[in-house]
């Protein structure tokens, strides 16, 4: 399965970066939600860590659904889900890639966000750059999990970005807690032990998430 | 290949869309190295019938049994099965893949060249015309050497250069012992390369059986 799933992400890695489009729109939007929150701010004011951790959040969050959205657009045009139902992919291994080419598509926008924040928001991120990245992975990945889950659910509709929106959103909410309070403690100067109910409420939803998605996906995708 | 172990079997298939009847009693069989011809007025339900033989639909009664395994079974529908945005080498380079058979590039350049598309292989398969892509569509089926191949009115749009190689294909896939369940709407054009023709209409299963001594009248 990993490497069928290998393959349907290195194509879809391919398809998101020909013709240069790639998740160019999920960094424009977070880029512009970044700058207007911190137009709301006085000259010179900082904003709190909890703010602005909670601001790259709600970027990666929106990222997610408009990353998704394209990534199960692919296998619309010319009906190439009903050739990959065909082939001898178990259908979870297309869950897989979709999560796995959705992971490297929302990591990518953060690049774009971090420094965004830290410069537009006025961020210090202190604490152990490790951490922070353990804190990232784990929070993407739970994110990634879910939206190549509801990503299938919207497959073929015509109303999906607003389906994505509906349904990822609330679910996202334990996720994006836990990535805000981990940020803040890191940033604050706390390491990852002192965070560990936090950071093991993120693990726990990435596992839950994950056990759902490989029993729910072949009938969400299949549409049954 | 008559008398060997069928390919695909039906028995006594039927399917609805809701409450509404699509076909009942279907029963066949499709022995290696066979064509089989799928006809039948608009919204007789030919294409719901092919995707239960190829496992996407799974009917509301009776039994559908394959002996071929899913990485030799291949699929032409109307729609292409090709991501546009990639190449017609990466197309097969992905479908590759996915099958297993992990042909090298060069393998992959001569099945291009087989279906006349060699000196496209890195162009965009979005920019192709109908015929192109249906002609990239036949290399993605060729790609795993089908034992059971299923088409879908495959010759929609095709010029008659790509009609000849569809044909030629598909007799050599034959001649390798493939059966092959076509859907055609051109019984003049297709029904002298048939060997069974299986009818549908009126909500049932109207003939099955030799296609040889059929006129396109009474067929």
């Amino acid at each position: 399965m990993i490497g069928h799933a290998m393959a349907v992400a290195h194509k879809d890695l391919r398809l998101a970066f020909a013709h240069g489009q790639g998740p160019v729109q999920a960094i424009l939007l977070g880029l512009l939600l970044v700058f207007m929150f911190s137009l709301s701010a006085q000259p010179g004011e900082r904003f709190t860590p909890q703010q602005g951790v909670a601001i790259f959040w709600l970027c990666s969050a929106f990222g997610v659904v408009l990353i998704f959205s394209l990534l199960f657009r692919f296998e619309e045009e010319n009906d190439t889900a009903t050739a990959l139902l065909l082939s001898p992919l178990p259908i979870q291994g297309l869950w897989l890639g979709k999560t796995m080419a959705g992971f490297v598509l929302l990591a990518l926008c953060q690049v774009f966000f971090f420094p965004a924040a830290l410069v537009f928001l006025g961020l210090d991120p202190g604490g152990s750059l490790g951490s922070m990245l353990v804190m990232v992975v784990s929070v993407d990945l739970g994110l990634c999990i879910l939206g190549g889950l509801v990503g299938a659910m919207g497959h073929g509709q015509g109303a999906k970005d607003a389906l994505l929106t509906i349904i990822v959103f609330p679910l996202q909410i334990p996720l994006l807690l836990g990535g805000i309070r981990i940020g803040v403690g890191l940033m604050q100067g706390e390491d990852l032990a002192g965070l560990g109910d936090w950071f093991g409420l993120v693990l726990a939803f990435d596992a839950v998430f994950a056990g759902a998605a490989l029993f729910l996906f072949p009938h969400v995708f299949r549409g049954e | 290949m008559m008398g060997a172990r069928p390919l695909l079997r039906l028995d006594a298939v039927s399917h609805f869309f809701g409450s509404r009847l699509i076909f009942k009693g279907v029963t066949c069989a499709l022995e290696p190295g066979s064509i089989m011809l799928v006809a039948g007025p608009n919204g007789a339900g030919k294409s719901t019938l092919l995707k239960i033989m190829a496992g996407l639909l799974t009917p509301q009664a009776g039994r559908v049994e394959r002996t071929v395994p899913d990485r030799a079974m291949a699929f032409m529908g109307h729609q292409t099965f090709i991501y546009p945005s990639l190449s017609a080498l990466a197309n097969l380079e992905f479908w590759d893949a996915l099958y297993g058979r992990r042909l090298d590039q060069a393998g992959i350049m001569a099945l291009l060249d087989r279906v006349g598309l060699k000196a496209f292989a890195l162009e965009a398969a979005g920019t192709f015309s109908r015929g192109m892509a249906q002609r990239l569509s036949l290399a993605r089926a060729l790609l795993v050497d089908p034992l059971l191949l299923f088409l879908d009115e495959p010759a929609t749009g095709l010029d008659k250069a790509s009609l000849t190689l569809l044909h030629g294909e598909l007799e050599k896939a034959r001649i390798r012992g493939a059966g092959i369940v076509w859907i055609s709407h051109d019984l003049e054009r297709d029904l002298p390369r048939a060997d069974t023709l299986l009818r549908l209409g009126g909500r049932a299963m109207t003939y099955f059986g030799p296609a040889s001594g059929l006129d396109v009248e009474g067929s």
